[in-house]
C-alpha cells in the first residue's frame, strides 16, 4: 500500500494529509450517486409542484427515471457495503489483531479501541459545540480548536451513514415489494415509503445546505475546498479548523518551532484589520512569514 | 398533496391557438340540424342564474363534434326544446332514449343500463332495503363525474401513440367512403382500447367528492383521493403517466362497467378483504404478489385517529428532520453573522461602558 | 472591493439560509401543526355538521366566490384541453378570454351585466362580450355623434385592428367602442378622465357621505340614455348604427347579422315574448307585465358637445 506523507510541501506551503485515494474515490462516488438519486427521487416526492414534470422528463420520464434511481441506488449500497467492510477490516487487522498477538484481548480493550476511533463522537465534540455557540453568540472571540475530525465532520459522516442504512434498506424493500411481502406484512411498505422519502429529504437538505456550506460556500473555503480531490489540507485551513491536531502533527514531525499561532476567530476577509482589535490576532500575516524557513526544514516527500 | 391538473403560465395560449385555427367544416358532422349554433356559438352567451351560479350557454362546436356526442343532435338530449326562440331549457335527462340506433340491437340507444348499475352500487341514493340513505343528495349523478366525454384516439402503426393514425384511416378508406363514419368509428374504437380519461383526470373527478372534507366527514369516509396522491401510483399519475392504476382500476371488478363499484364490505367489491389480493397480483400489475402485499394501505392518511402507527412514524421523521436541520440552520446563520461582524463582542461593549 | 463583495455574498447567503429555514419549517413542524388543527376542525364538523348542512348563509365569501372558479385540464393525448370548470356544466368550453381591463363599468356591473329582462339577458350579455357598454347605452347628441367605432383590446385597452375576419363569431379578444368629438378632436368615449373618476369613486366609496355618493353616481351615469340602442338599429340592412363593414366584418358575416334568421328572431322576441321590452322608451300599447326598465346603467358622462357634427 502506498504510503502517504503526513506533511507535503509544495511551493513552500505545507499541506497536511487527510484522505487517501481510496477514501477520495469513495467520496466522489457517493457524491455523484447522492446527486443523481436526489434528482430522480425528488420529482416523485414533490410530484404536484410545477418543476417536478420537467425534472422527471429530463431523466427519461416515468419509465427511465425509476430505472436510473434503482441502478444508482444499487451502486450506492455497494459502496456502503464496501466502506463498512473496509473500515471494519482495517480496525481488525491493524488494531485488534496486534492486540490479540500481545494476548491482551478482552472486551474492555476492544471497546476502548472502538471508542477511540477518530470518527466516534466524544466529550470534546460536546465541549466544542458549546464553545462554538459561545463564539457565535459573541461571548468570546476564540473559536474552539478542532481535533483531527471536528464535530461537524463527524456529523457529516454519521448523518449520511445512518441515512444510507435507512434509505438503502427501505429502498430495497420498495424495489422488491412483491418478494418482500412474502415475508413482511404489506403495511410495512407504507412505513418503508415514509422512511425512505422523509429520510431522503433530510439527507438531501443536510448535504446540500450544511455540508456544502462547510466545504464550498463558507468564506474560508469559497469557492471550493480542494481536500476532497487532493487529499491534503492547506496549513491555513488546518490551523483554522483542526488546531489541536495541527499542533500534534507538527510536534510529531519535529516542526514544533514552525507552529503557527492559534486562529482566534474566523480569518478576517477584509484586508485591513481594524486597529482596535488587540484580542483577535490576525493569522494572515503570520502565515506568510515562516515560509522561507520551511525549505530549510528539509522535509519533503 | 393535491391532485390537481397543473396550469402553466400560458393559460391563454390555447385560446389564441383556437382563434387562429379556423373551425372544422361543421357539415362533416351536421349535428346542428336545428341551427342552434346561430346563437349558441357565441362564447358570451351567458347569464347569472337565480342562485348566483354562472350559466354559460355557449357550445364549442369544434370540441363538441370531436366528442362522443358529436353526432347527436342538440334536440336529441335537449328534448324540451322544439322551437326557436325557446323557453329556458330544462336540465337534460341522460337516460332519455336517443334518436341514435344502437347497431347491434337495432334499438334506440339509452344510458339506462348505467342507471341500473349505479343504483346497485355504493353510489346509490338508496340502501339495500330501498330506504333513502342519509345525505343522499351527495350521491353523484351523471354530470358530477362526466362532462361531455372526448375521444382519446390511439394510433397503432409502428408504435402506440396518442392521436389518429393516417395510415390506419387509409386502410379504412379501402372499404368505406363516408369520412364522418370513418372518423367516428376510428375514434370510438381506439378510445375504448384504453382509458377514456387519464389517471390524473379520473382521480380529479373522484377527488371532487372524495377529497371534499365536509362531504368526507358527512359520510364518514377517508380522503381517498388525497391519499392516492401520496402513493407511487398517484405520484406517477400526477406526472401524467398513463400506465399507472387510477381509482377505477382497483375499485371496479375486472370486465365490469365502471359504475359497478361496491362497498368494501360487499363481497362483490374488489376491495373486499377476500378479493383484494387478486386486484394487486393481476398480470398487468404485480404478478406473483402475495395476499400480504395487498395489505399495503393505499389510502393511508396522516391522521392520528385513523392510522396511529403511520402518524407516529411520520411524526418521528418530521421531528428528526426539523430537529436536525433547524438548529444547523441557526448555526449557519450565526456563523455568517459572526463573519459579517467579526469585531462586535459583548465583552468589548462592557469594557467601553 | 473584495471586502464589499464578500460582505454582499455573506448577506445573500444569510437570506438563503433564512429561506431554507422557513422552507424546512414549513415541511416539518408547520405540517404537524396544520395536521393538529385540521384534526380539531375535522371533529367539529362530524358533530355539528349534520343538522344544518345546507346552511348557505354560513358560507363565507371565500367559499362562495373566491373558490367558485375552478380550472381543469383534460389530457386527451393529442392535445390538452384546458378550461374553466363550471359546476354542472356539461359542454366543453375550451375558450378563455381575460377580463376587460379597460371598462370601468364592469368594476360595479360585472362581465355579465344584463339580468333584468329575463328572456333576453343572455343575448345581451353575449353582445356585451364584444361591444362596450357605451356603444348601446349612451345616446349621443347630434353634435357629438361621429359614427366612428373602433375595436379595443380587452387586455391592454389599446385600439387594435379588427379581429373579426377569420375568427369564429363572437370570440374576439376585443370590444367595439364609440368615438366622440371633443373640442374638435376625435376621442374614444371612455376617456382616461372618466376612468380616473370612476376609479377614484370606487376607491373612496367607503369614506363618502350618502350625498356625495349619490352625486358621484349621478356624474358617472350622467349621460346614460334611458333608451338603449335597439336590436333592430344594428340588425338591419338599412343604415345600421354600427358601421359593420368599417369594423372589419366581411360581407358574409354582415349578411348573417342582418339575415332574416336573426332579424326574424328579434321580431319574434319583441312581438310575442315580451312586447316593448326591447324598446322600453316607447309608450306600451298594452299594459306591460313589468315596468320598462333600462337594461343597463353604467355609462359615463359624455363629453359636452363642442364642435359641430362632423360626418365621418
Amino acid at each position: 500500500m502506498k504510503r502517504y506523507p503526513t506533511i507535503k510541501i509544495e511551493n513552500g506551503k505545507k499541506y497536511f494529509f487527510r484522505f487517501d485515494l481510496d477514501q477520495r474515490i469513495q467520496h466522489i462516488i457517493l457524491a455523484a450517486t447522492v446527486i443523481i438519486l436526489v434528482l430522480t427521487g425528488m420529482p416523485l416526492k414533490f410530484s404536484e409542484t410545477s418543476w417536478a414534470p420537467y425534472l422527471n422528463t429530463f431523466f427519461g420520464g416515468s419509465k427511465m427515471s425509476p430505472m436510473i434511481h434503482k441502478v444508482t441506488g444499487a451502486i450506492m449500497l455497494i459502496l456502503f457495503a464496501y466502506h463498512v467492510i473496509r473500515v471494519v477490516s482495517q480496525i481488525v487487522s491493524k488494531q485488534i489483531f496486534p492486540l490479540k498477538k500481545e494476548g491482551k484481548m478482552n472486551i474492555g480493550e476492544v471497546t476502548t479501541i472502538l471508542i477511540k476511533q477518530p470518527m466516534i463522537p466524544n466529550l470534546k465534540d460536546a465541549k466544542d459545540i458549546i464553545g462554538l455557540m459561545k463564539y457565535l453568540l459573541y461571548f468570546t472571540t476564540v473559536r474552539p480548536d478542532g481535533d483531527e475530525f471536528t464535530w461537524k465532520e463527524k456529523f457529516d459522516y454519521w448523518a449520511p451513514f445512518w441515512g444510507m442504512f435507512v434509505i438503502g434498506l427501505t429502498g430495497l424493500v420498495i424495489w422488491n415489494k412483491v418478494l418482500a411481502t412474502q415475508i413482511i406484512p404489506g403495511e410495512l411498505i407504507n412505513l418503508c415509503l415514509i422512511a425512505h422519502s422523509d429520510e431522503a429529504l433530510l439527507a438531501a437538505l443536510f448535504l446540500f445546505i450544511w455540508h456544502w456550506y462547510n466545504v464550498h460556500f463558507s468564506t474560508s473555503v469559497f469557492p471550493m475546498g480542494t481536500v476532497f480531490l487532493t487529499g491534503y489540507l492547506s496549513e491555513e485551513l488546518m490551523v483554522e479548523e483542526h488546531y489541536e491536531h495541527y499542533v500534534r502533527v507538527m510536534t510529531k514531525e519535529g516542526l514544533a518551532h514552525e507552529i503557527l499561532p492559534p486562529h482566534g476567530g474566523h480569518k478576517p476577509f477584509c484586508d485591513k484589520p481594524l486597529p482596535d482589535k488587540p484580542d483577535s490576532p490576525s493569522t494572515t500575516t503570520a502565515a506568510e512569514q515562516p515560509n522561507d524557513t520551511l525549505q530549510q526544514g528539509g522535509l519533503s516527500s | 398533496m393535491s391532485l390537481k391538473s397543473r396550469f402553466g403560465p400560458f393559460g391563454h395560449i390555447g385560446i389564441l391557438v383556437l382563434l387562429t385555427i379556423y373551425f372544422m367544416p361543421s357539415s362533416v358532422f351536421g349535428a346542428d340540424a336545428g341551427n342552434c349554433l346561430v346563437c349558441h356559438k357565441f362564447p358570451g352567451l351567458s347569464r347569472v342564474g337565480e342562485n348566483g351560479e354562472m350559466r354559460l350557454l355557449y357550445v364549442n362546436e369544434e370540441i363538441h363534434n370531436k366528442g362522443v356526442h358529436g353526432s347527436v343532435k342538440c334536440e336529441g338530449c335537449h328534448t324540451d326544446i322544439t322551437k326557436i326562440p325557446h323557453d329556458p331549457a330544462k336540465p337534460v335527462d341522460c337516460l332519455v332514449l336517443c334518436h341514435i340506433i344502437e347497431p347491434t340491437s337495432e334499438q334506440k340507444f339509452s344510458h339506462k343500463s348505467v342507471a341500473t348499475s349505479l343504483e346497485d352500487s355504493v353510489h346509490s341514493k338508496k340502501d339495500k332495503d330501498g330506504k333513502e340513505k342519509p345525505f343522499s343528495e351527495d350521491m353523484p349523478t351523471c354530470k358530477d363525474c362526466h362532462d361531455d366525454p372526448m375521444f382519446r384516439p390511439l394510433a397503432f402503426v409502428k408504435k402506440v401513440r396518442p392521436g389518429v393514425a393516417e395510415d390506419a384511416l387509409g386502410r379504412c378508406r379501402v372499404c368505406h367512403s363516408k369520412e364522418a363514419f370513418i372518423d367516428k368509428f376510428y375514434n370510438h374504437i381506439t378510445t375504448r382500447l384504453h382509458k377514456s380519461r387519464s389517471p390524473l383526470n379520473i382521480a380529479e373527478a373522484c377527488a371532487r367528492c372524495h377529497d371534499d372534507p365536509k362531504l368526507v366527514a358527512r359520510h364518514n369516509l377517508s380522503r381517498a383521493a388525497g391519499s392516492y396522491g401520496q402513493t407511487f401510483h398517484g405520484k406517477a399519475a400526477n406526472l401524467l403517466d398513463e400506465s399507472v392504476p387510477d381509482c377505477l382500476d382497483c375499485h371496479v371488478p375486472k370486465g365490469k362497467s365502471v359504475h359497478q363499484m361496491y362497498k368494501n364490505e360487499d363481497s362483490r367489491a374488489t376491495t373486499h378483504k377476500e378479493n383484494r389480493g387478486q386486484i394487486c397480483n393481476s398480470v398487468d400489475c404485480h404478478p406473483g404478489a402475495s395476499k400480504k402485499f395487498s395489505n399495503y394501505q393505499v389510502h393511508a392518511e396522516f391522521d392520528k385517529g385513523k392510522n396511529p402507527v403511520i402518524y407516529w412514524f411520520t411524526t418521528f421523521f418530521i421531528i428528526l428532520t426539523g430537529g436536525t436541520l433547524l438548529p444547523l440552520m441557526a448555526i449557519l446563520f450565526l456563523d455568517l453573522l459572526r463573519r459579517l461582524f467579526p469585531n462586535a463582542s459583548f465583552r468589548r461593549r462592557k469594557e467601553k461602558q | 472591493m473584495k471586502c464589499f463583495l464578500t460582505k454582499l455574498y455573506i448577506l445573500a447567503f444569510m437570506a438563503l439560509v433564512v429561506f431554507f429555514g422557513v422552507l424546512i419549517w414549513k415541511l416539518t413542524f408547520a405540517h404537524l401543526i396544520h395536521e393538529y388543527h385540521a384534526r380539531k376542525g375535522h371533529v367539529s364538523i362530524e358533530h355539528t355538521g349534520e343538522p344544518d348542512k345546507k346552511d348557505i348563509g354560513k358560507q363565507t365569501f371565500e367559499t362562495m366566490i373566491l373558490e367558485s372558479e375552478d380550472r381543469v385540464k383534460h389530457y386527451l393525448g393529442y392535445r390538452v384541453l384546458e378550461e374553466q370548470r363550471i359546476k354542472g356544466h356539461f359542454h366543453h368550453i375550451d375558450f378563455d378570454i381575460g377580463p376587460d381591463n379597460r371598462s370601468y363599468c364592469r368594476s360595479c356591473h360585472g362581465d355579465m351585466p344584463h339580468d333584468k329582462v329575463k328572456d333576453v339577458r343572455a343575448f345581451l350579455n353575449m353582445h356585451a362580450f364584444f361591444i362596450a357598454c357605451q356603444t348601446c347605452h349612451v345616446k349621443l347628441e347630434e353634435g357629438e355623434k361621429t359614427n366612428v367605432y373602433k375595436w379595443y383590446d380587452r387586455k391592454t385597452g389599446d385600439i387594435v385592428d379588427s379581429p373579426v375576419n377569420g375568427a369564429p363569431p363572437g370570440t374576439y379578444n376585443a370590444k367595439i367602442i364609440p368615438f366622440v368629438r371633443e373640442n374638435g378632436q376625435l376621442v374614444r368615449i371612455d376617456s382616461e378622465d372618466k376612468i380616473q373618476f370612476a376609479t377614484e369613486y370606487k376607491k373612496n366609496e367607503k369614506v363618502l357621505s350618502e350625498g356625495q355618493k349619490s352625486m358621484a353616481k349621478k356624474l358617472i351615469h350622467k349621460f346614460i340614455s334611458k333608451v338603449p340602442v335597439t336590436c333592430e338599429s344594428c340588425h338591419t340592412n338599412n343604415n345600421p348604427t354600427l358601421p359593420l363593414a368599417e369594423l372589419g366584418y366581411p360581407k358574409t358575416r354582415i349578411d348573417s347579422i342582418t339575415s332574416t334568421e336573426v332579424v326574424g328572431m328579434i321580431k319574434k322576441y319583441t312581438e310575442f315574448h315580451m312586447p316593448k321590452m326591447l324598446s322600453p322608451g316607447e309608450k306600451p300599447a298594452t299594459p306591460p307585465q313589468q315596468p320598462p326598465v333600462p337594461l343597463l346603467s353604467p355609462v359615463p358622462p359624455a363629453a359636452p358637445p363642442a364642435a359641430p357634427p362632423a360626418q365621418h
